[in-house]
């Protein structure tokens, strides 16, 4: 009995506590010694009631909160993307320009010295470009040629003249680059040169020549002079196609020349000035055979 | 099979929804756990801030672990484990009729054996004696709330009831 009752007892304090007591089991829990004691604790607990808070005004700051940190993110992503957006195109710009390549070109009847980033120094003749990189030329030495130059390679790495036909590899040495149209040709005055084309690799020795015409190697023989004739304003050819010999006529003169098409491949040996038309009219048709006639930039040339 | 819930709770009235059923809850539980120095409501609102910036990785049915977690991080993070004391507000409405001094005396002395008794409780018990004692809730209720059993919560409960009685009898 008194075992049972204390069971009930613990049963109905754990059911008020659980706001679970049904009336009967109320009245039975208004009947235990402790319910005085029990009633009065509770009602001073309830002296310990959480702050009360309004949900509503709640809410609304924590929406106020979102909301202000939200259009700070807002306001500050376009002006962070802005600032981005212009960093990206000034490196852009700058890195176009410092890696951008230099150009050196010169016109009809115009020679130019350029003297490239490490003292070696490069001569053009007319209608000629160079185009090299400043900023990479420590790493590489590389200049892209179309027309006909005549190099000083000062020591170093190796130097590449890169042409539409074939590149020319040296280490420090002086030589010749003629690159026309259907034409290549590169001679060396000092050191070594290698010459490198789809059609054909070679080194070429102190007064040799490297001949391609209309994608054909031609053999040629030994010259002996220490630097090309066009720097003395001097054109000179050896067993030369005519049509060559009149482009390059054309390119010292500013002038068109036409000529019968027959003679265009004639094998021409001889030279010509750059300082002097008539003689140097002269000069290209007498071994010929032909007649010439001018009038302002035109001539033309006929067989006798 | 319960309906699938929203996978996200980026939704304005949602996540409403959301705070009205949870803000009161968190909110008492942080004061009954830490105390009103460190400022529970902020808190409060504060981790319901963090709920929204995280509203499309956290599905509905985490929310109130994510809340309850996050408050109590943030409280823990300025919390150095001070001890908790609660105070007994004066809000009881006085009896004109039962104003006697040694009765007056005897209630202020019971208030203060109790805050001290309180103060004696474990921090579990404490948090779940006060939600059911104070705010009316029942074991369910908490223990769906602090994410632990029913069973759990009646323990505490009642160990805490028969801690402060010996408190209070002994004081």
């Amino acid at each position: 009995m008194c075992e049972s009752n204390i069971m009930n007892r613990e049963d109905l304090i754990q059911k008020w506590l659980d706001h679970n007591l049904n009336p009967q089991e109320l009245e039975a829990f208004k009947q235990l010694d402790d319910y005085d004691d029990l009633t009065r604790l509770d009602k001073h607990l309830k002296g310990f009631k959480a702050d009360t808070m309004s949900t509503d005004n709640a809410l609304d700051d924590v929406w106020n909160t979102i909301n202000s940190t939200q259009q700070k993110k807002r306001k500050l992503l376009p002006v962070l993307s802005k600032v981005a957006a212009i960093l990206v195109i000034c490196f852009g710009i700058y890195f176009y320009i410092t890696t951008l390549d230099t150009e050196m070109n010169t016109l009809v009847s115009q020679q130019k010295s350029v003297t490239l980033p490490d003292a070696s120094e490069v001569k053009l003749n007319a209608m000629s470009t160079i185009t090299f990189n400043e900023s990479r030329w420590d790493n590489n030495r590389t200049v892209n040629l179309d027309g006909e130059a005549f190099f000083k390679v000062a020591k170093g790495q190796k130097f590449d003249v890169k042409t539409n036909i074939g590149t020319v590899t040296v280490l420090g040495t002086q030589f010749n680059v003629k690159h026309r149209e259907n034409f290549f040709e590169v001679t060396c005055y000092e050191g070594q040169v290698k010459v490198d084309t789809n059609l054909k690799q070679h080194t070429l020795l102190p007064g040799d020549s490297f001949l391609i015409i209309d994608g054909n190697y031609i053999a040629t023989e030994k010259e002996n002079l220490s630097s090309p004739s066009w720097l003395n304003h001097n054109s000179s050819f050896k067993s030369i196609p005519f049509k060559e010999v009149i482009s390059e006529f054309e390119r010292q003169y500013d002038v068109t020349v036409s000529y019968d098409q027959r003679d265009a491949n004639q094998k021409f040996t001889g030279s010509f000035t750059h300082n002097d038309i008539e003689i140097a009219l002269k000069s290209i048709t007498l071994p010929l055979q032909l007649k010439y006639s001018k009038t302002d930039h035109i001539i033309s040339l006929k067989r006798e | 099979m319960s309906k699938p819930l929203k996978d996200h709770i980026c939704e304005e009235q949602l996540f409403s929804s959301i705070f009205k059923k949870y803000s009161k809850d968190l909110h008492d539980f942080l004061y009954y756990k830490f105390g009103s120095q460190l400022n529970p409501q902020d808190k409060m609102q504060e981790a319901f801030v963090k709920l929204w910036e995280n509203c499309s990785k956290i599905p509905q049915d985490k929310a109130k672990s994510f809340l309850f977690t996050t408050a109590n991080n943030l409280m823990l993070n300025e919390f150095a484990h001070q001890k908790v004391v609660l105070r007994h507000r004066q809000t009881k409405p006085k009896h004109s009729t039962n104003i006697n001094p040694e009765f007056l005396l005897q209630e202020k002395e019971y208030k203060a054996k109790l805050e001290k008794a309180i103060s004696n409780l474990t921090e579990a018990q404490r948090v779940a004696f006060l939600m059911n004692r104070v705010e009316g809730k029942r074991f369910k209720e908490i223990a769906e709330l602090l994410d632990i059993s029913t069973k759990a919560v009646e323990k505490r409960i009642y160990g805490a009831l028969k801690k402060l009685r010996k408190d209070i009898d002994e004081l």
